[in-house]
């Protein structure tokens, strides 16, 4: 008798221990909640997720697993997304720009569009930005665009179709020539600078090192502001050239999510996008603070930016 | 020693190249305007030589012995079986289908000892559950 | 650069038993779980990166470094034990390993696996503490045009490979390089040949190409010759002799040249971010069969084809770590896991870590060597207990193997399409067997394809199209001379061996 009842006290107590967080927070995923990366293991965004979903298992209890479903810049993932039944634990992770360029150029094809998706929120912002090894005979934009005519050609490298329609504007807009090369990753472009095989190319983080010890200089943001980390440094569209891209990391759920459910797990990303432990990922991964748009804010991001895609990116 | 093996294998990647690219890689694969290297011309270069060396193989044929048509036959079976195993996960979920899965495979290949088919059947995807869900806290297919 | 205090101190922090540690339990996890059909190594390392986000750096990164080598040794084991290679730089193992095997020396074929492994691991470790930094100069100065030569040499060399029939052999590597441009081209990113299917966007997941071809394959094979009386799945019966159950000082001193030629290869390809491990594997291998006074016995269970395939594989790991860590480049998948493990513990590879975090990079380096010596005595046991594990019948490996890649396909792609691509390509894989069409030199091709075609295309945007270009590299000059050579070589050897 003695050992049943103890046995039956553990057991409510066991039960207790499961439900008390239930209680509080009103809602709980019932089975683990899952995080898509829509890009491999190894990269920025896998990086900011895992952890994110780190902080909010802490923060929560929750059970959070992280899976990489890379294809398209985050279009696979989101096709899939779109593509399962509402189960209210399956989060999607990616970059704005990517699937706002594959919306515009082959919506046709894509079997979701930006409504059909409920936003969580923001994580952070890219800066992209156009850098150079330390020896290159230019400083700014300008001075690039004079070498260029100058040699009648520049090799300049790249990582994606929006960073190619950048600088083909540049190329129409000043009549400068390029020979674009298009790399696999931030990664290698810095590859190729420090390799001396081209003169200048895009990176959206993987070049602070080589600024901090001097290898390397910024010419050009390609954001719509400034650089934060070098605010002195010109963009393109102030030399000129009006193209520029924001990738914007973000998170969504299929539409017709429960309100409940996109409640209670927008409340948890909100809270570890502040924790200082996702922040000091966040400032390795892109040298900027954590920035959470909101549910509303980030509807309204992939809304403006969608225009603005068709805009630059329209066929 | 036959030459069959070799004839029909020619033939059916000659086919096969010939249908890439004519058919395939055409329907298949955007044009861009610019660039360097057309997202078509590799596989259009690796079309030809795929069809040529068919073509190649056909004509000139080694004597290589197919395996046994019975043992063949015999594989068909077993990928039936693992296109239903998927199949069938798609719908239940790996929980409920693999101790069937295994118990067929096991079934087929001729185990009958109770221990031997218990571990296969009960054991293993009992550990593979804890192992994946439990410990690495992930999900099965 | 660092001073001498600061390696001291570096390996210092590393050597304590509380380290040691972590690294066994590293080394444990990786041999075990890089040994399980359909996981691997690489699943491994991906596995256990969860488990260190609350540990500090150093027990975190020597905890990963044990799993990563750990995996290294376990990868081989079902390629010999079996013959289904979970990744396809193991493949190159399991063509002598499994006969080896086959012949009742289960144990002697994967020690050999194990010592080749931890010598061209031990070779390329001492480089990367060594001469690091210069080296990764070097590997700056190969540009797309010398990495496009390369890439030609290596394919070259896979004439070693291609047996009786030459266009079969083309007709393999053909194959695999259409199914390789499936997935986004690597200059305009277009969707091509993907019907569809944005699962594929970014191309065939090389796990379940891998894993179907050559692991379900073999098993759908073997699936096939089974009746009814049980045997074991692989023959461990004792032979008597005590050299059949291990590997001798001779043996492995007879191998020295081999090991030597596969780790310096596995390290000069690992420090090229890029090319990987399964391409050093094969050109080691191809090397030492061409090389040999007996090629005819290679593919019969010669232990110098194990040496020969495995030091190459394991160099490269060591390796891909000099342009990871002085440069900030992954040169692989698993380098790539590495990279973000080591971003989640604060360090931040690239040209300042070693005056930054000097001494964190130095305790790294401990970890590497203490992982060497736990690999070697862990595998010491775990390979027996493999052994034992294999000789279970084959009616529970094969259905529990059969599971296992579908749970570890599952988990390493994008779920159950992942599984589906690797059944239809075990399908393909044992048509091609059947015909006597090569599976590794489909694999090699299809593993090396994109990354010829992006090496093409960036050549072709930096000389605008003018090939005469090349004519300036004497690297690429003396690569794509080698590359005629050996053609003509190994395709001779070829045919002076079907005179005999």
């Amino acid at each position: 008798m003695q050992l049943k009842s103890k046995l039956l006290a553990l057991a409510a107590s066991a039960l207790v221990a499961v439900s008390a967080p239930a209680l509080a927070e009103d809602w709980a995923p019932d089975g683990p909640l899952t995080i898509q990366i829509g890009f491999g293991a190894g990269g920025s965004t896998d990086t900011m997720g895992r952890v994110l979903a780190e902080v909010m298992k802490e923060n929560t209890g929750w059970n959070i697993v992280v899976e990489n479903k890379p294809g398209g810049g985050g279009v696979a993932m989101f096709t899939g997304l779109s593509q399962r039944p509402v189960d209210n634990k399956t989060i999607g992770m990616g970059v704005s720009i990517p699937v706002l360029v594959q919306l515009v150029q082959r919506g046709d094809q894509l079997p979701f569009d930006i409504d059909s998706f409920d936003y969580l929120g923001t994580v952070a912002k890219a800066e992209l930005a156009l850098v150079a090894s330390k020896d290159a005979p230019f400083d700014d934009l300008e001075g690039m665009i004079a070498y260029a005519k100058e040699q009648g050609t520049l090799p300049v490298a790249t990582m994606a179709p929006p960073q190619v329609l950048v600088m083909n504007q540049t190329k129409a807009t000043t009549g400068a020539e390029f020979n674009l090369v298009t790399a696999d990753g931030g990664a290698e472009v810095m590859k190729l600078i420090l390799g001396g095989q081209v003169l200048a190319g895009f990176g959206s983080g993987e070049h602070y090192p080589y600024l901090e010890s001097g290898d390397m200089k910024v010419i050009a943001g390609a954001n719509q502001a400034r650089l934060s980390y070098a605010p002195e440094v010109k963009t393109f569209i102030e030399s000129g050239v009006s193209a520029y891209v924001d990738p914007v990391f973000f998170l969504a759920m299929k539409d017709g999510t429960d309100p409940a459910a996109l409640e209670a797990i927008s409340a948890a990303i909100n809270e570890a996008t502040k924790a200082p432990s996702f922040a000091e990922i966040v400032q390795n991964a892109v040298k900027g603070d954590p920035i959470n748009m909101g549910t509303e804010g980030t509807n309204q991001m992939m809304v403006d930016g969608l225009a603005n895609a068709k805009i630059l990116f329209a066929k | 020693m036959s030459t069959l093996s070799d004839r029909i294998s020619g033939l059916f990647f000659m086919a096969m190249g010939l249908a890439m690219y004519f058919w395939v890689n055409p329907n298949y694969i955007e044009t861009v305007e610019g660039g360097n290297l057309s997202p078509s011309t590799l596989p259009n270069i690796i079309s030809i030589i795929l069809a040529s060396a068919g073509a190649f193989v056909a004509i000139k044929p080694t004597t290589h012995r197919l395996r046994n048509p019975v043992l063949m036959a015999k594989t068909g079976l077993y990928v039936a079986l693992l296109t239903g195993g998927i199949w069938a996960m798609s719908w239940f979920g790996f929980e409920y289908v693999a101790p069937v899965l295994a118990l067929a495979i096991m079934w087929l290949i001729g185990e009958r000892r109770p221990l031997w088919l218990g571990l296969g059947v009960v054991a293993m995807p009992a550990l593979i559950w804890f192992l994946v869900t439990q410990l690495l806290g992930r999900a099965l297919p | 650069m660092v001073d001498f205090s600061t390696i001291l101190a570096g390996f210092g922090d590393a050597f304590s038993l509380f380290n040691l540690a972590f690294v066994l339990f590293g080394v444990i996890l990786g041999q075990f779980v890089g040994a399980v059909p359909g996981i691997g190594p690489i699943m491994a390392m991906a596995i256990a990166i969860p488990f260190t986000f609350g540990l500090d750096p150093l027990p975190a990164i020597a905890f990963l470094v044990g799993v990563n080598k750990g995996g290294l040794v376990g990868g081989a084991v079902p390629a010999v034990l079996m013959n289904t290679p979970g990744t396809p730089d193991a493949a190159a193992t399991a063509m002598d390993g499994y006969p080896l095997a086959k012949q009742g020396k289960p144990l002697k074929a994967t020690k050999m696996a194990l010592f080749s492994s931890v010598t061209g691991d031990t070779f390329s470790d001492i480089v990367l503490i060594t001469v690091s930094a210069p080296l990764a100069i070097l590997a700056l100065k190969m540009g797309p045009i010398e990495v496009a030569a390369l890439m030609i040499f290596a394919f070259s060399i896979l004439a070693g490979l291609i047996g009786n029939s030459i266009a079969k052999g083309v007709i393999s590597a053909a194959f695999g390089l259409l199914a390789a441009s499936i997935g986004q081209d690597p200059e305009n990113f277009t969707p091509r040949l993907i019907f569809g299917y944005w699962d594929l966007f970014d191309g065939l997941a090389l796990p379940s190409v891998a894993i179907g071809m050559l692991a379900i394959s073999e098993i759908l094979h073997r699936l096939s010759e089974a009746h009814g009386n049980m045997r074991p799945a692989i023959n461990a019966k004792d032979t008597g002799n005590p050299d059949d159950r291990r590997v001798t000082w001779a043996e492995y001193w007879s191998c020295r040249y081999t090991m030597l030629r596969g780790a310096s290869i596995g390290t000069v390809l690992g420090a090229l971010p890029g090319i990987g491990s399964t391409a050093a594997a094969f050109m080691s291998y191809a090397m030492t069969k061409a090389g040999s006074k007996d090629p005819g016995s290679f593919g019969k269970g010669n232990i110098q084809g194990i040496a020969a395939s495995e030091s190459a594989n394991s160099a490269v790991v060591g390796a891909n770590l000099i342009p990871l860590l002085t440069l900030g480049i992954p040169g692989s998948v698993g380098a790539a896991l590495i990279i973000s493990a080591f971003m989640i513990h604060g360090m931040q590879p690239g040209p300042l870590l070693f005056e930054n975090q000097g001494r964190l990079v130095y305790g790294l380096f401990g970890a590497m060597i203490m992982a060497n010596f736990v690999n070697l005595w862990v595998g010491q046991l775990g390979l027996r207990l493999w052994v034992r594990v294999v000789s279970a019948p084959e009616s529970i490996i094969f259905s529990s193997a059969l599971l296992l890649c579908f749970v570890g396909v599952s988990m390493a792609t994008s779920g159950l399409f992942g599984v589906t691509i690797m059944l239809i390509f075990a399908v393909i894989g044992y048509l091609m067997a059947s015909f006597g069409y090569s599976l590794v030199i489909f694999i090699i091709a299809f593993f090396l394809g994109p990354r010829f075609e992006k090496s093409i295309a960036q050549s072709l945007a930096l000389t605008n199209g003018d090939l005469t270009q090349v004519l300036k590299s004497p690297v690429a000059l003396a690569l794509l001379v080698l590359s005629v050579v050996s053609v003509v070589w190994f395709l001779r050897k070829n045919t002076e061996g079907e005179d005999e």
